[in-house]
């Protein structure tokens, strides 16, 4: 039995969620899914869509949208965020050693060849400072629970995280269906993400910006699944959304092009991987970039949220570093435990994994959005063999971990209220110091039994909220 | 303002004014083709000229007919300038800048293309080629009514609006240009034909009652390129587009070269006499107008979109 966020095992109603449970009791049943109908509408009106790659031209869908909140009590919340700020923190600190000296390496902690033999790694990063020491601007920390206080991070994402227009947009929308529930909740506020934002964003202009900053979000373009959430962020922080080509370089500063002349850029929080950057520098095909663009940034004339190289850090055979990295840059003992890991290229877990494939879930090393992965208590044999020929060839591409019982969350179904499994992005945001709002984005896999929460197989999203006092 | 966001603007009022001018074309070739002895065909002929050209035409369908000029110049998908390809283009570019529009903008337009994007010629020809026209002109309309009436009067509402009557200014252009052979000034000899044919053309830029308020009964083509030329209350007029063009320059760059360009269009039309721009006859004055129309259009894209 998966743990379940709201019912207690004895029968009972966990305190977070005991005002919310006599609402529930007091209101009409066809309450939330009139409530839920409304949502749906009014999504759909303000656009608030996502385009599914592979699907035919021009479709865009609605995440589906929860309308029972997460809760999550204060206690438990405050450890939550001490622990992503702390695992930030350190990967961060990563980052910033591993383009220099490359202490961690020297004393041991990761092999090198796990470093050099990395796609991701970014030799053009070597010797480079950046502003106040960012590399991670933006971080989403994908959590798992399992128990009371049974708390895993699942993975980080340190390149350019997405979802936390949902966050926002999520929390919008449950204040208009549910106001009277916030009169009986003090729910922590999320609405400061965007300031916040735009702060730390201000706060690493380059050596070369002599006067006001100027900040622009960067999209690969309206085709891009996640458009919706780069055009809302601009508006929110009152930013150009700029495409590669609203962009030059010249004598290594960065200008956009505009009806009043060029405009000197200082920062841009990029929302475009490092391969499509600068065709100069990296894939040579891209049509999104902008030519120069690593040269400027090298030289100081510009200053790029993520930094370039982060995902040498976020991959998921690094991750299995990161409690280490925690104890060796500052010196503390990690607050948010990993999920217990098999890297797949050491012989001995490599054999356990594989007599063992139909328990656990494994995954490419780089993979992401829940593509290329195997989740054997689900899958069939054909899919394990299938599986294991694709590990057999390239080993080191894999990491297997247990298949989690994840929490469940009461989500609004067909057939009334059910539980439901959820994971957790929490966005930490790093300038002077690492912050995170009070918040996140939940996922919720709506289908019944399912352990997958991402939005491209069916999941769906639920208003996550921070209580700021825990009942007594 | 960004030059893309600009350009998006501009674009996406250019082409859905194209749409809206294209049934005008349409209707002037139905209402004489309907009422013509023989080789109605060739009545069928001008709509291309606003819609994708002959050439790019004759390379797909080859014969000239109603029904494949219709289909060209309506639902086309591969040619960029049919009604369909216009109403993309438009909606294209109103989902780029999505966020800079009124939100019941991006809905009108959305909607608009949806349903056009369901049209094919079975159900148009149930439809009816009129009604189908009548419901791009109302779409039309309502794109213009929520600009109008809800956006704040910056340079998004400016670059909008620039692209209407440039489009506009070139479509009446080419509509006067049908049948201008033979038009010169002091001409007053009319058959039945073209007294027809200028009856047409009225109606389709919905002129017609405004025609007689002006000229009562005296229609000939000169007093309907007066009304369609030189008439600066008349709003689909070249002196109307011009008035819009160069005040909303004005507004946006008074030293820019394109600024000069539009100011010296407008100053012929504004204080020249009609009877001096036809000395060389209507054909000349129209395509020398489209000239430098176009010319018009090149510079505003260096001055503002391209930067």
């Amino acid at each position: 039995m998966a743990f379940d966020e709201m019912k207690s095992s004895d029968g009972g109603v966990r305190s977070p969620y005991k005002a919310y449970e006599n609402w529930l009791l007091s209101v009409p049943p066809d309450l939330l899914p009139r409530k839920n109908e409304q949502a749906d509408t009014l999504f759909r009106r303000l656009g608030i869509t996502f385009a599914v790659y592979g699907d035919e031209e021009g479709t865009e869908r609605l995440i589906p949208f929860d309308p029972i909140p997460r809760i999550i009590a204060a206690a438990e919340w405050k450890r939550l965020s001490e622990g992503c700020c702390q695992r930030v923190r350190a990967l961060n600190a990563f980052l910033k050693d591993l383009y220099h000296d490359q202490e961690i390496v020297k004393a041991g902690v990761i092999p090198k060849a796990h470093i050099f033999g990395n796609g991701l790694y970014r030799p053009e990063m070597h010797g480079l400072d950046v502003a106040r020491d960012v590399y991670i601007h933006i971080a989403g920390i994908d959590i798992v629970r399992t128990g009371e206080s049974e708390f895993f991070v699942l993975e980080d994402n340190l390149r350019s995280p997405s979802g936390v227009s949902y966050m926002l947009e999520n929390r919008a929308m449950m204040m208009r269906l549910f106001p009277d529930l916030f009169t009986r909740h003090h729910v922590a506020a999320v609405e400061s993400y965007p300031d916040q934002l735009l702060k730390n964003l201000r706060s690493v202009a380059p050596t070369a910006c002599d006067g006001d900053p100027t900040v622009v979000l960067m999209t690969p373009g309206y085709h891009n699944s996640a458009y919706f959430e780069h055009a809302f962020l601009a508006e929110q922080m009152g930013i150009e959304l700029v495409e590669g080509r609203d962009l030059f370089v010249k004598d290594k500063l960065v200008y956009m092009r505009t009806t009043q002349g060029p405009k000197r850029v200082d920062v841009i929080y990029r929302r475009i991987d490092d391969d499509f950057l600068d065709p100069d520098a990296f894939n040579p095909e891209s049509a999104l970039g902008v030519r120069g663009l690593l040269e400027a940034y090298r030289a100081g004339g510009v200053t790029l949220a993520n930094a370039i190289g982060t995902g040498v850090a976020d991959d998921k055979a690094t991750y299995t570093y990161v409690p280490e990295m925690v104890r060796f840059y500052l010196g503390e003992e990690p607050i948010l435990a990993n999920v217990p890991t098999w890297r797949l290229e050491r012989d001995d877990e490599r054999k356990y994994v594989l007599e063992h494939l139909a328990e656990l879930v494994v995954k490419e090393v780089q993979g992401a959005g829940g593509y290329g992965m195997l989740v054997g208590p689900t899958s069939s044999k054909a899919e394990i063999e299938e599986f294991r020929g694709r590990i057999l060839k390239n080993p080191s591409n894999y990491i297997a971990q247990p298949t989690l019982a994840l929490s469940t969350v009461p989500t609004l179904v067909e057939k009334g209220i059910a539980p439901r499994h959820v994971d957790l992005r929490p966005y930490v945001l790093m300038g002077e110091t690492a912050t995170l709002v009070p918040g996140g984005l939940t996922r919720v896999a709506l289908r019944e039994g399912s352990l997958v929460v991402n939005s491209s197989q069916g999941g769906g999203t639920k208003d996550t909220w921070v209580l700021e006092n825990d009942p007594c | 303002m960004l030059s893309r966001t600009a350009a998006h603007l501009y674009w996406m009022s250019r082409y859905m004014e194209r749409a809206e001018n294209i049934t005008r074309f349409l209707e002037v070739a139905n209402r004489m083709s309907l009422s013509a002895g023989k080789d109605r065909a060739a009545y069928w002929r001008p709509v291309l000229t606003i819609a994708g050209g002959e050439a790019a035409y004759s390379e797909s369908y080859g014969e000239r007919s109603a029904v494949s000029v219709i289909e060209f110049s309506v639902l086309d998908p591969a040619n960029s300038s049919s009604i369909y390809g216009s109403l993309r283009a438009a909606r294209e570019n109103a989902h780029a800048v999505r966020s800079v529009i009124p939100s019941e903008l991006w809905e009108s337009l959305n909607t608009t293309w949806l349903e056009t994007r369901g049209l094919d010629g079975a159900r148009l020809r149930d439809q009816g080629l009129t009604s189908f026209c009548e419901w791009v002109r109302e779409r039309s309309h309502q794109f213009r009514g929520i600009t109008y009436g809800t956006m704040l009067r910056d340079e998004a509402f400016h670059f909008l609006r620039l692209g209407t009557f440039l489009e506009r200014a070139d479509n009446t252009a080419r509509l006067l240009g049908v049948r201008a052979t033979g038009v010169k000034a002091g001409n007053t000899e009319v058959d039945a034909d073209d007294q027809m044919h200028w009856a047409a053309v009225l109606k389709s830029v919905s002129a017609f009652k405004a025609f007689r308020t002006v000229h009562g009964d005296n229609l000939t083509p000169v007093t309907a390129v007066d009304l369609l030329v030189m008439r600066d209350d008349m709003p689909r007029s070249l002196h109307a587009c011009l008035d819009q063009v160069s005040l909303i320059l004005g507004k946006l760059n008074p030293s820019a070269e394109c600024s000069r360009l539009a100011g010296a269009a407008h100053a012929q039309l504004h204080w020249g006499r009609l009877d001096q721009l036809l000395a060389r006859g209507l054909s000349r004055f129209i395509s020398d107008f489209l000239t430098a129309n176009n010319a018009l259009g090149a510079r505003i894209h260096e001055d503002f979109l391209l930067a």
